[in-house]
């Protein structure tokens, strides 16, 4: 039966720590390396009450109100509980004590220390001191023999050793464990832990297994063992009733055993898989309180029930094997105990006290050899403490065959008991709403958007809720008393909606106050049939949806109409509303093993429903939870988990997700998180506020909202081509939306979408200019595909300067492939509107071309040159500008690129700018100009009025078209030179400005040469 | 140089704020500031932070080191050391004067703030004219002395010089003056 283990808690700075429970079982008591000693009230206590015992606290123990510790000043001193009064020094030693503990009645006190000295304290008396002396090692632990006879103590010599305290004699000593020279430096802590109540087994963890020593034989009758722990263990602790022992070891897994079968009952990982270095049992036997050496705090609770769960049905089935037993064997009359003690058998000891679940053990019974001594003082003992075996007598219980009450010294195997192969059902995780912090917080957030703040306060005096807009434009803060008790709300810029779960009187409730409401009435409320209970709200524009406790979904329009219904295959997780969009995930089913089995909606609603995403699984990491939900300002659906993954819809990637940030990857210490309030694509930010140590921020002081970058989790990200890539990725990401929002019809920012393009295809062209460096011409020609026609005519230019002539051939082909596409994609458009038309324009954008280019030719025969290299239609817009500045523009940062090693050269060159052209062409080719020249020109040619048709052709439809036919030659050319002169200036100056920015640098050093 | 001057300057720092509007960047001649966007912390100067809190159109965040615990901290500093510690802002005594008046309301605890901060400004003073008064007593030609503020220097500045200078004519006129007040007398 699984118990159910609490979220981790930070509670000391990273180090040892030790936990405990008071007394009363009211407290959790934990110390640590920050010198405090803090006082939980319960896992969640938001402000645990501290007493400050030194630099750093060691150790700790409690029991009746005196609280004793080990700190690093050498000294074990008293505080009063829960007071946190100093009240004395109880012992010093020559350097800091690492164990200190408490016999059972609270009188003495046992502390180890690493000056290889256990002392036993009175605590009463600190005069009265008894120095047990034999240990060649720092002392690990010790433990006090609960009838007080005895200490076992555990030190880095490698040995255990009990210690008559009396005699301050040594009883044994069994070489156990691996030697270390240091407290700190041990494997395993070895804290040893004596069977309470019986007294009978100590029990000692030697590396992965626990081995139980018999008290007085001192022989060694059991080993308790676990196939899944395979590091040392680091703990072991008694339950108070004496029939659960719990170890956790170094890799963070805590396992309980059932001393009488010795069958594992209960495992449980550490959620980071930390070093436990401490164990409590809550004196109820319930909770396991453990600490980890990063200073955390957790608990496992419901032992109670899990255990008496396993235990009841195997007390019945041993019963019913007794029975049978007794049956076919002949069986001694029940005897009472004191007779068995009088007989002084050694076999004999059957005492299972059953009721209160309580077991007695009996399975390590022994052949008495030579510890009659000791034995009379333990059975005495036995008899003191078993109220039940009275009853057992009268029960019947009583078993007296040897072989079927000792169970001999060899474990069972915990294979015997299957049930806990089977994987586990995970606790399917409760409806929330995004943004919000826990309900069982007095004072929280309902709400946290990009629109405002919800707060809601419900201690005794006050029950009320605020709401404060972060543009105080949109309204006024508001104050609300929380009558009706509501813990959902939701914030847009129209309205809040805030709904409450049904009580014994009253229905579950949608109340909205829809303040941007022109009339008078800003308020409106509905009740949820009976029986249905509100789980999740959110608003869009215009609508509430609300999510019921009967797997249905209801809108209302804000005004408080209500519209639709329809249902959900599994209980709501929570919703995000956005626009027109509403974002559902819920339980697709049961998960397993940690995971959440969650499924996914995404709606549009509106006038033309449509089910974008039908319930498809939603990913998530592996043992996570949904942590929030919502839509980037942008309107792309967005999530994130408990492990701190953001990810994002990709729409353009058949509405897959994407990750996107790794909120946990910013933070600094491991019980940090990043909370989200937000995500937006342009900018890109990851709106989040830092909590230190907790999941959640506090609403006092008010916390600051910090912007977390995004960035894929693409390989190699440090290398300049992983990160490249990276950037280049995201940038396609974060541009989805811009096509998105123009689907939906949205006015969409031109201007931002024209720069994230320009954006993209400048990272595409530096992941081309380092893969040319590097002489990958191959992934050249694999990022020429994805460029966009103009920028692969630069690449073909760079390529040709860079003298990779087989590339260039190739982009080119590519090039031409790019321009026949977007030609025919073009011919598609325009055969709608006006065939006949658009052919004559092209044929005279063509014939223009070509005569302007003879022209060109004629007027500037020195740059011939350039022209071959270069592409023509560039050529051709330069002949008629001034040449100084569109060569400078179009050349400069790819000669700084590929001539970037020698610099002075290229400095010189860029004096001179026609002599500049022509040297470095003859330098690059003087060959293949020439051949290109014949050969490529006319692959080259089609090339430049194609690309122009697209940027162009709309251009020259409109203005063009029709004077274009009428008018004479002579004078369209005038005309058409100037327009694509100032289309292609443009782009050139958009490469420019991207350029310069690059390579701004050595730019500036050329104009200062200049 | 007064005062206000160097408040002046102060007013030149970034402090953290979170406006409650939205706007676009601001484009001034002293750099771009913004976008605002409501409940997103951004920097803006110290000057431009009052203005909008005193239209209430934000919210400050105090800086980092303007808090109780780290101000007690160099507090015991600079009151055990013997020399100037470092202080946490080159403005600090001006940031505290115009962000405690202005903005009390956003910074918690202020008043334990304000003690505090004039607690290290009365040490620090206190050091200042103590080795004044030793540069002046040992009649040193010159003297170092780091850490120091532009406002914390620019308090002793015109009382040290002018009294330098009132010391300087007065021995110069003891010396060299007495054999004139003695032609004086011929």
């Amino acid at each position: 039966m699984p118990c159910e283990r609490k979220p981790m808690r930070y509670g000391h700075s990273e180090g040892h720590t030790e936990v405990c429970f008071d007394d009363s079982g009211n407290f959790i008591v934990t110390c640590g390396n920050d010198g405090d000693v803090r006082i939980w009230e319960t896992l969640d206590d938001e402000d645990p009450r501290f007493i400050t015992v030194g630099e750093k606290a060691y150790s700790l123990t409690l029991k009746k109100g005196k609280l004793v510790t080990a700190s690093s000043n050498n000294t074990v001193q008293i505080h009063t509980f829960p007071g946190g009064e100093p009240d004395g020094i109880l012992t010093r030693f020559t350097t800091h004590a690492t164990h200190v503990t408490f016999n059972s009645s609270g009188s003495k006190v046992a502390a180890g220390s690493s000056d290889f000295l256990v002392k036993v304290v009175e605590v009463s008396d600190s005069s009265q001191q008894k120095t047990l002396r034999g240990h060649e090692g720092p002392v690990l632990s010790v433990t006090f023999d609960p009838n007080g006879d005895f200490l076992a103590s555990a030190s880095c010599d490698g040995s255990v050793i009990v210690w008559n305290i009396e005699e301050q004699a040594q009883m044994i000593r069994w070489p156990l464990l691996q030697k270390t020279n240091d407290f700190s430096n041990a494997k395993s802590l070895c804290r040893l832990a004596w069977q309470p109540r019986t007294a009978k087994l100590l029990a000692v963890p030697v590396f992965t297994k626990v081995y139980l020593y018999e008290r007085g034989s001192w022989d060694h009758v059991s080993t308790l063992s676990d196939d899944l722990m395979t590091e040392p263990i680091n703990v072991a602790a008694w339950s108070p009733c004496g029939n659960f022992l719990a170890a956790a070891t170094v890799g963070g897994f805590i396992t309980v055993w059932d001393i009488e079968s010795k069958l594992c009952l209960e495992r449980q990982k550490h959620e980071k898989g930390f070093t436990v270095c401490s164990l409590a049992w809550h004196p109820s036997g319930t909770q396991i309180a453990y600490t980890d050496i990063e200073g955390c705090l957790g608990l496992l609770d419901g032992f109670s029930a899990s255990i008496s769960k396993i235990t009841m049905p195997k007390v019945n089935a041993e019963k019913a094997e007794r029975c049978y037993e007794d049956l076919f064997e002949d069986v001694d009359d029940p005897v009472t105990d004191e007779g068995w003690d009088d007989d002084n058998s050694p076999t004999k000891k059957a005492i299972s006290g059953v009721n209160e679940n309580e077991y007695e053990d009996d399975s390590f019974v022994k052949p008495a050899n030579g510890w009659a001594k000791n034995r009379g003082a333990i059975l005495d003992d036995e008899n003191s403490l078993d109220s039940g075996s009275q009853m057992l007598d009268q029960h019947n219980f009583g078993d007296n065959d040897p072989d079927s009450a000792v169970v001999t010294t060899s474990p069972l195997p915990a294979t015997l008991r299957p049930v806990y192969e089977v994987p586990q059902k995970t606790a399917p995780q409760k409806a929330f709403q995004p943004g919000s912090t826990p309900i069982h917080l007095t004072h929280r957030f309902m709400m946290w958007n990009s629109v405002g703040t919800v707060r809601g306060y419900s201690d005794e005096q006050d029950n009320a809720i605020d709401v404060e807009f972060h543009d105080s434009a949109v309204h006024h803060t508001m104050h609300l008393t929380n009558l009706l008790g509501h813990t959902m709300t939701d914030v847009s810029v129209e309205a809040v909606v805030l709904a409450c779960p049904s009580t014994d009187e009253l229905a579950s409730k949608i109340h909205c106050l829809h303040f941007s409401s022109w009339d008078t009435n800003k308020e409106w409320m509905i009740d949820l049939p009976n029986g249905e209970d509100a789980r999740a709200l959110c608003l869009g524009r215009g609508w509430a949806a609300l999510a019921t406790s009967t797997l249905m979904v209801r809108l209302f329009t804000i005004g408080g109409v209500q519209k639709e219904i329809f249902s959900l295959p599994g209980a709501v997780v929570c919703m995000a509303g956005h626009g027109e969009q509403l974002l559902i995930v819920y339980h697709r089913g049961k998960g397993f093993d940690g995971e959440q089995a969650l499924g996914v909606q995404l709606l549009q609603l509106g006038r033309k429903w449509r089910q974008i995403i039908s319930g498809e699984p939603l990913p998530i990491s592996y043992k996570s939870y949904l942590c929030w939900l919502g839509f980037t300002d942008e309107g792309t659906p967005c999530y994130v988990d408990s492990e701190g993954v953001v990810r994002m819809l990709n729409r353009s990637l058949g509405f897959t997700w994407t990750p996107i940030c790794n909120t946990r990857e910013a933070c600094k210490s491991k019980s940090d998180h990043y909370w989200v309030v937000g995500v937006h694509e342009n900018p890109q930010q990851l709106r989040c506020i830092p909590c230190k140590g907790s999941r959640y921020p506090p609403t006092l002081p008010r916390p600051a909202v910090a912007i977390l970058p995004f960035k894929l989790p693409f390989c190699q990200t440090t290398t300049e081509k992983g990160h490249l890539e990276e950037q280049f990725w995201r940038s396609v990401l974060f541009h989805n939306h811009y096509s998105f929002l123009s689907s939906c019809g949205y006015e969409i920012d031109e201007v931002g979408q024209s720069q994230s393009e320009k954006e993209h295809q400048e990272v595409l062209m530096k992941m081309f200019a380092l893969s040319c460096k590097m002489e990958r011409e191959f992934r050249c020609v694999e990022l020429a595909e994805l460029m966009t026609q103009n920028v692969v005519s630069l690449a073909i230019q760079y390529a040709s300067r860079s003298r990779h002539m087989a590339l260039a051939q190739r982009l080119s082909e590519i090039a031409l492939e790019k321009a026949s596409q977007i030609y025919s994609e073009q011919e598609e458009e325009t055969e709608h509107s006006d065939i006949r038309r658009t052919l004559s324009g092209y044929d005279q954008i063509e014939h223009k071309e070509n005569y302007h280019h003879r022209q060109t030719l004629e007027d500037k025969p020195d740059q011939e040159f350039e022209k071959d290299e270069d592409q023509e239609e560039m050529a051709s817009q330069d002949g008629l500008e001034a040449p100084k500045s569109s060569k400078g523009g179009r050349s400069n940062p790819f000669k700084v690129l590929s001539l970037g090693k020698s610099s002075p050269v290229s400095c010189q060159l860029r004096m001179g700018n026609i002599l500049d052209k022509m040297t470095s062409s003859r330098k690059s080719a003087p060959l293949s100009a020439s051949v290109r020249k014949s050969n490529k020109s006319p692959i080259f040619k089609p090339l430049p009025t194609q690309a122009k048709t697209k940027a162009q052709s709309t251009l020259l439809q409109m203005t063009d078209k029709k004077a274009v036919i009428k008018k004479a030659r002579e004078n369209n050319e005038a005309r058409d030179d100037q327009s694509k002169q100032a289309d292609l200036s443009s782009a050139l100056s958009q490469t420019e400005k991207s350029e310069t920015k690059r390579y701004g640098l050595s730019k500036q050093k050329v104009q200062l040469v200049m | 140089m007064d005062p206000s001057e160097v408040e002046f300057l102060a007013e030149k720092e970034l402090v953290k704020i979170v406006p409650n509007f939205n706007l676009d960047k601001l484009y001034l001649i002293g750099g771009d500031l913004g976008p605002f966007n409501a409940g997103l912390p951004l920097d803006v100067p110290v000057w431009l932070a009052l203005n909008l809190k005193q239209r209430q159109k934000c919210r400050i965040v105090p800086p980092d080191w303007m808090d109780v615990e780290k101000l007690e901290e160099i507090r015991e500093l600079e009151r055990k050391a013997a020399a100037f510690t470092p202080v946490p802002s080159p403005y600090y005594m001006e940031l505290t004067k115009l962000l405690l008046n202005h903005a009390s309301d956003n910074i918690p605890k202020a008043d334990e703030i304000r003690t505090l901060v004039k607690d290290i400004w009365d040490t620090r003073i206190a050091k200042l004219r103590l080795s004044a008064d030793s540069f002046v007593s040992q009649q040193e030609a010159h003297a170092k002395l780091d850490n120091l503020t532009l406002m914390e220097i620019n308090t002793i500045r015109g009382f040290l010089l002018g009294s330098l200078n009132c010391m300087y004519k007065l021995r110069s006129n003891l010396q060299p003056g007495s054999s004139k007040g003695q032609y004086g007398d011929f």
